[in-house]
């Protein structure tokens, strides 16, 4: 399965490399500008500006301009892996995603974007993500961002292994 | 508009999706081994990401570091307790367990041309617009 997946998805950094580096990375925006990493909020952000009638603070345009950069980040990573472009195939979405999105193009589009609804809105009624809370905030000792972590993770392992168990995957 | 808070962000970004990406966390199916506990080489970057940032909050803290573009000692700010916490953090795993997908990565898919992911990214912008209405109302309370 590990050889299957480095085939497929080459090349993955060392695990620990890239750690390291993501953590020296969230330091450096705290050293540099005083900002921990921070997602959800530009989301939310730009959310507010999209909105009718919706007035700009421009303080704010880094965390778009921020969001920006990870997808320019995106592209640049899959310019650079040597690996043939995304084809959306079973193999690419692994066997349990396969499994559970729906087979439809409307189907599977109606999936995708109510799970991201559940992702934005919980991101931001928990006050952070997987960036805000557990990278930046469990770092600086943060027990709210301890909590939402274990939680984030304990009914996100719970439902995948609930909903693994009952497609038979 | 350019400045240079804005240009140092737009590094910022491109290396943490650069980043993200060559972690695997762009991969659903890595997300999925994870989850299911299969493959754990996720849990060791997040792992590692905390322990370098906690070590290096605490020498900020115990030497006093200072922020370069305020003088001022590095920031150690906590996020509060808000009174949504418990629901939303339970609403983000359901999602995140439903689609593989989490805001910073969904930015860094759209990237690598994973049509998908700007369904998703659709749906945590709706999503984060929403919550954001309802904090304020929860605030107002």
């Amino acid at each position: 399965m590990q050889t299957l997946l480095d085939a497929l998805f080459s090349p993955l950094w060392t695990p620990v490399l890239v750690g390291v580096l993501i953590g020296l990375l969230a330091f450096a925006q705290r050293w540099l500008a005083d900002q921990p990493l921070s997602c959800s909020t530009g989301f939310a952000n730009l959310a507010g500006r999209l909105k009718p009638g919706a007035t700009r603070d421009s303080q704010d345009d880094w965390r778009i301009v921020f969001l920006l950069g990870i997808l320019l980040g995106g592209v640049i990573a899959a310019l650079t892996d040597g690996a043939p472009g995304w084809q959306g195939t079973a193999a690419e979405f692994g066997r349990f995603y396969s499994a559970l999105v729906p087979d439809s193009t409307l189907g599977s589009a109606i999936w995708w974007l109510v799970g991201g609804l559940l992702i934005g809105l919980g991101a931001r009624l928990a006050g952070g993500c997987t960036s805000g809370h557990t990278i930046a905030g469990v770092a600086m000792g943060a027990p709210a961002s301890l909590v939402a972590s274990a939680v984030f993770f304990a009914v996100a392992v719970g439902t995948a292994q609930l909903a693994a168990w009952m497609l038979g995957v | 508009m350019i400045n240079r808070r804005n240009l140092l962000f737009l590094v910022f970004g491109t290396a943490f999706g650069f980043l993200l990406s060559r972690a695997g966390a762009t991969s659903p199916a890595i997300i999925s081994d994870l989850l299911l506990f299969e493959d754990l080489r996720l849990l060791w970057v997040i792992a590692t990401a905390v322990a370098v940032g906690g070590a290096l909050t605490w020498l900020a803290w115990r030497f006093g570091w200072r922020a370069r573009n305020t003088g001022e000692p590095i920031s150690i700010e906590h996020k509060p307790f808000k009174r949504g916490l418990i629901v939303g953090a339970v609403l983000f795993g359901l999602g995140w367990a439903a689609t593989g997908v989490c805001p910073g990565t969904a930015l860094a898919m759209i990237g690598e041309g994973k049509g998908f992911a700007v369904w998703v990214g659709a749906g945590i912008l709706l999503g984060a617009g929403a919550g954001s209405w309802i904090n304020r109302r929860l605030e107002k309370d």
